[in-house]
C-alpha cells in the first residue's frame, strides 16, 4: 500500500475549515460541559434524596419528583444533544471541506444561546413543577416547538455541507452523521404527536418510550459511531477496513431503529406483537454492533498500543466498549424470563446511563480530545488531567451502571411479588443507590477535570507546543502518537 | 459554491497569515485514506448468524402470528392482597359456579365476533340460542370446537354453508369454560342436566375425537350421538369439587 501524504494544499484547506468552525464549535463544546456539570450535581442530588427522603424537606423543587426529571433534562438536552451538534458541525465541515463563512459562524452561536436559554427554562420549569412527567421528554408541551425549530435551524447547514461536498465519495461518517440531523426531528415530532393524544395513555407511554430508545439509537448511536469511524482510521493511519460493511452497520441501524422502544412493555397492554417485533429489533441491531465492531477492530490490527497513548483513540474506544455493553444488555432484557425480574426497574435507568454517559459521552469525550487542539491551535494542558479524567469516568461509570443493574435486581424481583409491599422492594435495592450517589461523585469529578482543561484552552492557556499531550510519555522530544508507540513496542 | 466559499473567507484567511504554523495539531495529522473492501473474516459471520437465530426465535415465538388482537398471555396471577390496616381481606366468595361461568363469557369474547355476544349468530353465521347443537349432549359440541365445521350445515331448521374454525389450541379448563358459558346461557338444557362442562370432560373430548382429520362435515357430525355426554364426574356447583 502507497502511503499518501497530505500536501501542502491539504494542510492549509484542513487548517482554514477548523479555524471556521472555532467560535460555534467551542461554543457548543463549553456550554455543553456546564450542562454536563450541572446535570451530574442533580444526579447526585437525586439519588441522595432517594436514600434520604427527608432532606431538604422545605424546598418542593428539590425533591425527587423534580430532580430526577431536571437532571434528565439537563443531561440529555444541555449535554448530549448539544455535544452531538458540536460534533456533528465539526466533523461533516471537515468531511465536506465545507468552511463556515462569518455570518454562518454567528448565526449558529447565536441559535446556540437560544439552544441554551431553552434547556434552562426548560430545567427551571420542571423545577417549578410544569414538568409533565414524561421520561426525556419532561418540559412543558409549549416548549416542544421552540425546541424543534431551534434544533432544525441548528442542523439545516448539513444538507447544503453535504450537498456542496468538494471529495466525491462519501465517507462513512457522513452517512451517520446526516442521518443524526435527519433521524431526530422525526423522533421528536412523533413522539410529541402522540403523546398529546390523551386518548390513549398506553399509546402515550409507548410513544415515550419509543422516543427513548431512538434517542440512543438514532442520535447519540450515529453520532459516536460517525466519530468511531473517523478517529480510529485517524490515529492508526489506515484506511477504514471495509467499506461495505460500514455501510451495512448504518443502514441494519437506520432500519431496525425506529422498531425499538416497546420492547420495555413486555406484557403491557399492546399487542403481543408489538413488543416482540420492538425486542427482536434490538436483538438484530447486535448485527451492527458486530459490523462496525469488527470494522474498526479490524482497521486497529496490530496498532492497539496507540490506545496507550492517544486520548482520542483511548475514550473512543472505551465508548464503543460501552456501546456494545449497551446493546448487549438491552438485547437480553428482552426475554421474558430477564423482564419479569427487571422491568420497571432500577435497571432501566442503569441502560440510559449507560448509554448517555457511558457510550456517547466517553465517545465525544475522545472526539473533543481531537478536535478542541485543532481548532484552538494550542495543546492539552496536562497529561495527568487527561488520565484523571480517563479512570474517574470510567470507574464512575462501571460503579453506576454495575450499582444501578444490582439495584434493578434487588427491587424488581420483589415488585413482581404482590404479598411485598412496594417500600421494601425500594428499600432493598437501597446499598445500591447509595453506590449509585457515590459513583456520581465520581464522575463529577472527573468532569471538573477536563472542565477545568476546556476553559484553560478556551481562553487561550492550552499549551503551546508543536507535540500533541499524550496520556503518556507526552511533552518529551518529537512524536506523534504512533511514533511513540512504536517506539514503546521496540524497546 | 466551492469557489464561492473561499471567497467568503478570504478576510478571514488575510487575517492569519501563519494559520498553518499555528495548527501544528493539523500538520501532523493524517489524511484519511479512501476506505476499503477487506473482508472482515468468519468471526463476525458467525456471530451474526447467532444473532439472526436468537432474534428470528423470540420473534416468531412471542408474536403470535402478528395478530391485533393476541395480547401476551401472562401466567402471572395476583394473590389477594394482604391487609394492610387490619382489615378484612377481600376474598373472592362468589360461588364456583359464577365465576366458572364469567371465565366462560371471557373466553366466549372470541366466538362473539361471529356467533354475536347474545348468541343469535347473523350475517351467514349460525345462531347458538334454540340451536339443536348446543342443546344436545356434549359429545357433538366438543367435536365441534375441537376441529371445526366445514361445509353445509342445518342450524335451527336453516342450511348454513361456512366453515368454523377449530379451537384445540386453547387449553381444557377454557374450552370447559366457555362450553359451561354457551350451554348454561344460550341453550335450553336437557333434563337432569346442569350443563357444566369440566377440564376431566375436555380431556375425555380429546381423546375420543383423536381420529378425525380436519373440519367435521355434517354427516359426520350426525354420527356422533345427539344426546351423547363427554365422561366425566358431576361437580357441585358451589365449590366445584366432584361430587
Amino acid at each position: 500500500m502507497t502511503v499518501q501524504q497530505a500536501t501542502e494544499e491539504d494542510i492549509k484547506d484542513r487548517a482554514l475549515v477548523d479555524r471556521s468552525t472555532r467560535f460555534p464549535v467551542l461554543f457548543f463544546f463549553t456550554s455543553a460541559l456546564a450542562w454536563l456539570f450541572v446535570s451530574t450535581v442533580l444526579g447526585f442530588a437525586s439519588a441522595l434524596k432517594l436514600r434520604n427522603p427527608g432532606l431538604f424537606e422545605e424546598a418542593v423543587f428539590l425533591q425527587y419528583g423534580r430532580l430526577f426529571p431536571m437532571h434528565m433534562t439537563a443531561l440529555v438536552y444541555g449535554w448530549a444533544i448539544q455535544a452531538g451538534i458540536g460534533v456533528l458541525l465539526w466533523l461533516m465541515a471537515r468531511l465536506t471541506r465545507y468552511r463556515l463563512s462569518a455570518q454562518e459562524q454567528g448565526g449558529l452561536v447565536v441559535l446556540g444561546h437560544v439552544w441554551n436559554a431553552l434547556v434552562a427554562i426548560a430545567v427551571i420549569c420542571i423545577g417549578l413543577g410544569f414538568g409533565r412527567s414524561i421520561p426525556w421528554l419532561d418540559m412543558p408541551s409549549w416548549m416542544l416547538p421552540l425546541f424543534l425549530l431551534t434544533y432544525a435551524a441548528l442542523t439545516v447547514w448539513v444538507f447544503p455541507m453535504y450537498k456542496n461536498r468538494r471529495s466525491g465519495s462519501v465517507y462513512i461518517s457522513e452517512y451517520y452523521l446526516v442521518g443524526a440531523a435527519v433521524w431526530f426531528p422525526w423522533i421528536f415530532i412523533t413522539a410529541s404527536a402522540l403523546i398529546g393524544q390523551e386518548a390513549a395513555p398506553a399509546m402515550a407511554a409507548g410513544a415515550a418510550s419509543w422516543f427513548a430508545s431512538n434517542l440512543v439509537y438514532f442520535w447519540m448511536a450515529p453520532i459516536a459511531l460517525a466519530v468511531a469511524y473517523y478517529i480510529v482510521p485517524k490515529i492508526a493511519d489506515r484506511p477504514v477496513h471495509s467499506y461495505g460493511v460500514a455501510k451495512f452497520g448504518f443502514w441494519v441501524l437506520a432500519v431496525l431503529a425506529g422498531w425499538t422502544g416497546f420492547h420495555r412493555f413486555y406484557g403491557g397492554p399492546f399487542a403481543a406483537w408489538i413488543p416482540a417485533a420492538s425486542g427482536a429489533a434490538v436483538v438484530f441491531i447486535l448485527l451492527a454492533v458486530v459490523a462496525t465492531y469488527s470494522n474498526l477492530w479490524c482497521t486497529l490490527r496490530g496498532k492497539t498500543q496507540l490506545w496507550e497513548f492517544s486520548p482520542s483513540l483511548r475514550f473512543t474506544a472505551i465508548g464503543m466498549l460501552f456501546f456494545a455493553g449497551y446493546c448487549g444488555l438491552s438485547a437480553l432484557s428482552i426475554f421474558p424470563g430477564v423482564q419479569a425480574k427487571l422491568q420497571f426497574s432500577f435497571f432501566q435507568n442503569g441502560l440510559d446511563v449507560l448509554a448517555v454517559y457511558g457510550f456517547f459521552s466517553m465517545t465525544i469525550f475522545g472526539a473533543m480530545y481531537f478536535i478542541v487542539p485543532r481548532i484552538t491551535g494550542c495543546e492539552w494542558p496536562s497529561a495527568g488531567s487527561i488520565r484523571n479524567h480517563f479512570w474517574y469516568s470510567t470507574y464512575g461509570i462501571l460503579t453506576l451502571v454495575v450499582c444501578l443493574l444490582v439495584a434493578g435486581l434487588a427491587q424488581g424481583g420483589y415488585l413482581a411479588q404482590p404479598d411485598i409491599p412496594f417500600s421494601t422492594s425500594f428499600l432493598n435495592a437501597g446499598p445500591w443507590v447509595i453506590g449509585s450517589a457515590v459513583a456520581w461523585v465520581l464522575i463529577g469529578f472527573s468532569n471538573l477535570w477536563f472542565f477545568g482543561q476546556m476553559a484553560l484552552m478556551f481562553i487561550g492557556k492550552g499549551k503551546k507546543s508543536a507535540n500533541p499531550t499524550l496520556i503518556h510519555g507526552g511533552g518529551h522530544g518529537d512524536h506523534d502518537p504512533q511514533h511513540v508507540a512504536e517506539e514503546a513496542v521496540a524497546s | 459554491m466551492s469557489d464561492n466559499s473561499e471567497e467568503r473567507n478570504l478576510d478571514y484567511e488575510a487575517g492569519t497569515p501563519s494559520v498553518v504554523d499555528m495548527h501544528s495539531a493539523v500538520r501532523r495529522e493524517k489524511i484519511l485514506q479512501p476506505s476499503g473492501s477487506e473482508s472482515v473474516g468468519l468471526w463476525p459471520l458467525i456471530f451474526g448468524a447467532i444473532i439472526l437465530v436468537a432474534g428470528g426465535g423470540f420473534l416468531f415465538k412471542n408474536a403470535n402470528g402478528f395478530s391485533n388482537s393476541t395480547y401476551i398471555e401472562t401466567t402471572y396471577v395476583p394473590a389477594p392482597r394482604p391487609p394492610s390496616d387490619g382489615g378484612e381481606e377481600l376474598v373472592d366468595d362468589r360461588p364456583w359456579i359464577e365465576k366458572w361461568m364469567g371465565e366462560g363469557k371471557k373466553v366466549y369474547g372470541q366466538c362473539a365476533a361471529c356467533h354475536m355476544a347474545g348468541g343469535e349468530g347473523g350475517a351467514g353465521n349460525p345462531p347458538l340460542v334454540g340451536s339443536e347443537w348446543v342443546n344436545g349432549g356434549t359429545q357433538r359440541l366438543g367435536a365441534i370446537l375441537l376441529h371445526g365445521v366445514n361445509g353445509p350445515l342445518t342450524v335451527a331448521g336453516q342450511s348454513y354453508n361456512g366453515v368454523m374454525p377449530a379451537w384445540s389450541t386453547l387449553s381444557d379448563k377454557k374450552l370447559a369454560q366457555v362450553i359451561t358459558y354457551v350451554r348454561r346461557d344460550f341453550g335450553t338444557l336437557p333434563d337432569g342436566d346442569d350443563g357444566i362442562v369440566t377440564v376431566e370432560m375436555i380431556g375425555a373430548a380429546r381423546e375420543m375425537f383423536k381420529d378425525q382429520s380436519g373440519a367435521y362435515n355434517e354427516a359426520q357430525l350426525l354420527a356422533i350421538p345427539e344426546d351423547g355426554n363427554l365422561p366425566g364426574a358431576q361437580v357441585d356447583p358451589l365449590t366445584g369439587e366432584a361430587l
